[in-house]
């Protein structure tokens, strides 16, 4: 067999890349290691963990403000197995979808572990034993990453465990330490304590989504201790030891005095590394960095011009939004066409509630570059829509060059704020300023208009309902 | 003096390489011609060797990845160590301004005290080299009110040399004062950046240049926006992929942004922004054109620019020479003669002389393999195959279609391989892929009159056959005076894979076989 080109990794980054390559006319493979198609994102990361997110929110509604709402329950409680169970189906709904997207576009899907033996011949080894061999033109590294550990963490899957078991558990835990306050580690946090887990978040820095604005990290922590996380930041993990069902971590403060936590299940979410393993690149002189990510040029080209690397095993943002755009770039460009990736307008997303979605300069990053700018914000309570629904925390906050008036920044915690970050996307992509958004009519009432306010408190300090 | 040197043009694609290793430590006192350092890029280890002898300041530290062209380290040739280590990587964050002059030295004054906010920055031509006294700007890629930081590169000059990128050098707002065409001599302004300020009015729009050499001063407080010129995402592809630059091209959206229907109209050829800026405005911009006595400007098209920076390049980066011979046409003639009627009626194509002069240049190939090989980093690449490139003009200028395994076509395919392509040129029908990839390259400027030239290298071949007019010469035949037809042939090569022997044994080898076309049918 002889393809035009091969992906290796199913994921969004590269079953979108296969679907672009066929859709340019190229005869293209997709190799998989897993039974299903989808990689992380769909099978172990953001499609499983959104659908606990929701039901757990339900959850949380009903327990804590249907009441207020008007609306009375007797026997509340949470069916744990039926709630992983529909996750699944949501998770076997999607990857079926690819599937059939496969078919469609005639890409011919290869299971079992992809690996080069020359720049272009590819070996795919299935859990059969049985080896399928065949050449390709051009590759494309989609492998992604898994989830990273810290050295003296044993992770036994059981108790002490990662995002991927922390999508599978059939009971709610009573105490869950979560090692890392990044975007995994809050998310699931989320979850749990809605559930009604006791949570606590371990974190070495002094803030939570440290890479995030600021403003975004505290005000986000401010609303999950609501729903009783308990934070210890500027906390050095130093143990993880497993009793019977007791997790024990041991840290450091910054007072360099020893503190213990005990629960019953510990998840490490210290982030995510680049996954190269079985993969062969010491067959194709393709080397890694010292975090393990394959190094590519502008191009997202390796050492080997025919061979490309997106998404997650490559440097960057680990999100499934940047493999994809990265998947689209990497057909395109091997179809001789010149497209273009903005990656400081890929926009960041965390799914707690308030959510935080954020896209452009942070204001630490501009008070770094020394930019004069200036800032905006609207805080939710003072938006009709969020008074309508109950969701007043949050802000829009919006930063915008001094003298052009150029959005450089827009970072919103709220409801609804990974929807609404699209806006911002799209007027920066144009380079907007914050007063042409501020004059472009937005529905009443709607969470967008505090996009909207903050905009006009750039502009001039013209918020009209603060 | 101290000498810069900078990453040397090592391939076709190649736009950036890695220090491996340096050889030498900073402050080491090296040879001429030593191998101070090895490179890598995507395709090849080589190796740097140093461009004089000197004291080494090391600029560009292992494991860095600088673009062709980049400052990797700098030579002090009166070995006095005055350059310090430390002054030199300071340089190194702005090789990129480094690498456009021999002798920055005078802008650098410039560049001190960071961020006075407001303060005005005048660039001016900077020295480009010893015997260049104007240039031409060839592009602005940035326009007055744009945002440009430090080291950044806002235009493109030309000399009759080379071009070059100018950098900023000050992070501020730019405001141009000459234009793109215009022609400057060395220390005119250019253009000025008001420092960390933005926006488009900004008061210093109104200091028009002094000095005689501004022709073109730019019109006071225009509507610009930031955003002019700025691009959608799809506008932005497809200018990519049509070669050309925002700048070229009026934005009809918001502000002057660039839309997608603009990207999709914009032509190659779009009139430069600029020039109808001031139209609008009616400022009295006093134009180079002298009434009177006819003189037309016009943008280089995309295509002769490529020529002339390939051009340039080729004569910049190899080692070019040429050597001559001369040949009696007088057999080719009387078998052209001979046969001419018969070859046309069965192949129904024309006997030429081109069809003589590939063969011949293809055997002669094959015994110099030298001739038809290329460098590739710091290998040398020898073909087993004669593709030979053949020189046309084209309406658009100069095209090079290549004649795929010439070595084992006949006569009559040669000539209608050639018919063929020629027929392509004119209608602008050549695909890329039949004009890249020639091995060697023969260019005929007889049939323009053409006595004697010296052609340029069609890089990356390391070999050009000139043919030339055919004049009846007297020539000494066995001790008289014969009137014989002659051609005077030239082969420029490169000395840097092509020895003399190589070069002039091939060329007269060539000469052999054509004077004595039976050789060709035996390959003796």
């Amino acid at each position: 067999m002889k393809y035009d080109i091969t992906i290796i990794g199913s994921g969004p980054g590269g079953y979108v890349a296969a679907i672009r390559c066929a859709q340019l006319g190229m005869k293209t493979a997709l190799v998989e290691k897993y039974s299903t198609l989808g990689g992380t994102c769909l099978n172990v990361g953001c499609i499983p963990s959104k659908a606990l997110l929701d039901s757990s929110e339900h959850y949380h509604n009903a327990h804590k403000r249907f009441e207020e709402h008007g609306i009375k329950i007797n026997d509340l409680g949470v069916d744990m197995p039926q709630m992983i169970k529909r996750k699944d189906s949501v998770v076997s709904q999607t990857t079926a979808g690819i599937d059939y997207l496969m078919k469609k576009n005639k890409i011919d899907v290869h299971h079992g572990l992809g690996s080069f033996q020359d720049k272009n011949t590819i070996k795919v080894l299935n859990d059969k034993g049985e080896v399928n061999t065949f050449t390709s033109a051009k590759t494309i590294i989609a492998t992604g990453s898994k989830p990273a550990n810290l050295p003296f963490i044993e992770l036994d899957k059981e108790r002490v465990i990662t995002s991927t078991e922390a999508l599978n558990l059939q009971k709610v835990p009573d105490h869950l330490i979560i090692i890392g306050g990044g975007v995994i580690g809050l998310e699931l946090g989320s979850v749990y304590a809605r559930l009604g887990a006791k949570v606590s978040v371990i974190e070495y820095m002094d803030n939570i989504i440290p890479t995030m604005d600021r403003t975004m990290g505290k005000d986000l922590q401010r609303s999950l201790k609501k729903i009783g996380v308990k934070f210890y930041l500027q906390h050095k993990v130093t143990g993880v030891s497993r009793s019977e069902d007791q997790v024990t971590v041991t840290a450091e403060d910054k007072k360099g005095q020893t503190v213990e936590f005990l629960g019953d299940y510990c998840m490490v979410a210290i982030g995510r590394k680049a996954y190269t393993e079985g993969l062969g690149l010491e067959n194709v002189g393709i080397t890694t960095d010292k975090q393990g990510r394959v190094e590519v040029n502008e191009h997202l080209q390796t050492s080997q011009d025919n061979i490309f690397a997106i998404g997650d095993v490559i440097k960057g943002a680990m999100l499934a939004h940047k493999a994809e755009e990265e998947g689209v770039y990497v057909a395109e460009y091997a179809a001789g066409q010149k497209p273009h990736i903005n990656y400081n307008l890929i926009p960041g997303v965390v799914y707690t509630w308030p959510e935080v979605a954020s896209v452009g300069y942070t204001e630490e990053q501009l008070k770094e570059k020394g930019t004069a700018y200036k800032t905006g914000a609207f805080p939710f309570k003072a938006l009709g829509r969020a008074r309508a629904s109950m969701d007043i925390e949050g802000q829009v906050k919006v930063l915008a060059d001094k003298q052009t008036d150029e959005l450089l920044g827009v970072h919103i915690i709220g409801p609804r704020a990974a929807d609404m970050i699209a806006e911002a996307v799209i007027a920066m992509e144009y380079r907007a300023s914050a007063e042409d958004i501020a004059r472009m009519s937005h529905a009443h009432p709607t969470y967008t208009e505090a996009m909207k306010e903050a905009c006009l408190a750039a502009t001039e300090d013209r918020a009209l309902h603060v | 003096m101290s000498l810069e040197v900078t990453v040397p043009n090592v391939g076709e694609s190649i736009s950036e390489v890695t220090i491996a290793q340096w050889l030498k430590s900073d402050g080491d006192v090296v040879e001429m011609d030593e191998v101070i350092c090895e490179m890598e890029s995507d395709k090849a280890t080589f190796e740097l060797t140093a461009e004089a002898g000197g004291k080494l300041s090391i600029v560009a530290e292992e494991g860095e990845t600088l673009e062709i062209g980049g400052l990797v380290c700098k030579i002090d040739e009166s070995a006095a160590g005055e350059g310090s280590a430390d002054t030199s990587k300071e340089e190194n964050t702005d090789s990129q301004a480094q690498s456009q002059n021999d002798n920055g030295g005078n802008e650098q004054e410039h560049k001190s005290s960071d961020s006075s906010e407001g303060e005005v920055v005048e660039m001016n031509v900077p020295t480009v080299g010893e015997s260049i006294t104007e240039v031409v700007i060839a592009s602005w890629l940035k326009s007055t009110g744009d945002q440009v930081e430090m080291d950044e590169v806002i235009a493109e000059i030309e000399s009759d040399k080379a071009t070059f990128e100018l950098t900023a050098e000050a992070t501020g707002v730019l405001e141009t004062i000459a234009e793109e065409g215009d022609t400057l001599n060395i220390g005119a302004p250019l253009c000025k950046i008001t420092k960390n300020a933005g926006g488009s009015s900004a008061s210093s729009t109104q200091t028009a240049a002094k000095e005689d050499e501004t022709p073109n001063p730019m019109p006071a407080a225009n509507n610009d926006s930031y955003a002019s010129g700025h691009s959608s995402p799809a506008a932005a592809k497809i200018l990519a992929e049509k070669g050309i630059k925002a700048e070229n091209v009026n934005g009809t959206g918001k502000d002057g942004r660039i839309t997608k229907e603009d990207a999709l109209n914009a032509k190659a050829s779009t009139a430069p922004k600029a020039p109808q800026k001031s139209a609008e405005k009616s400022a009295p911009s006093p134009s180079l054109k002298v009434e009177g006595r006819g003189q037309e400007r016009k943008r280089m098209t995309p295509l002769r620019k490529t020529i002339a920076k390939r051009l340039v390049q080729v004569k910049n980066e190899t080692a070019m020479l040429t050597t001559f011979n001369e040949v009696n046409m007088q057999p080719i003639m009387d078998l052209r003669k001979k046969y001419k009627e018969s070859f046309k009626k069965k192949y129904e194509v024309n006997l030429g002389f081109m069809s003589f002069f590939t063969k011949a240049c293809c055997l002669a190939l094959q015994e110099f393999p030298a001739v038809n090989a290329q460098i590739d980093g710091d290998e040398m690449v020898y073909n087993e195959f004669c593709d030979i490139s053949i020189a046309v003009s084209a309406p658009k200028g100069l095209v090079v279609p290549v004649i795929r395994n010439a070595e084992e076509m006949s006569f009559d395919t040669i000539e209608k391989t050639i018919v063929e392509l020629a027929t392509k040129a004119k209608n602008n029908k050549l695909s890329i892929d039949e004009m890249t990839g020639g091995t060697f390259t023969i260019t005929n400027g007889g049939i323009f009159g053409s006595m004697l030239s010296t052609p340029i290298i069609n890089a990356p071949q390391s070999a050009i056959l000139g043919m030339h007019n055919i004049v009846e010469r007297p020539m000494a035949v066995n001790g008289e005076v014969k009137i014989l037809p002659i051609m005077y042939v030239a082969l420029s090569y490169d000395h840097r894979i092509i020895d003399g022997r190589e070069s002039v044994g091939f060329l007269v080898r060539v000469k052999e076989l054509l004077e004595d076309p039976s050789r060709l049918l035996l390959g003796i």
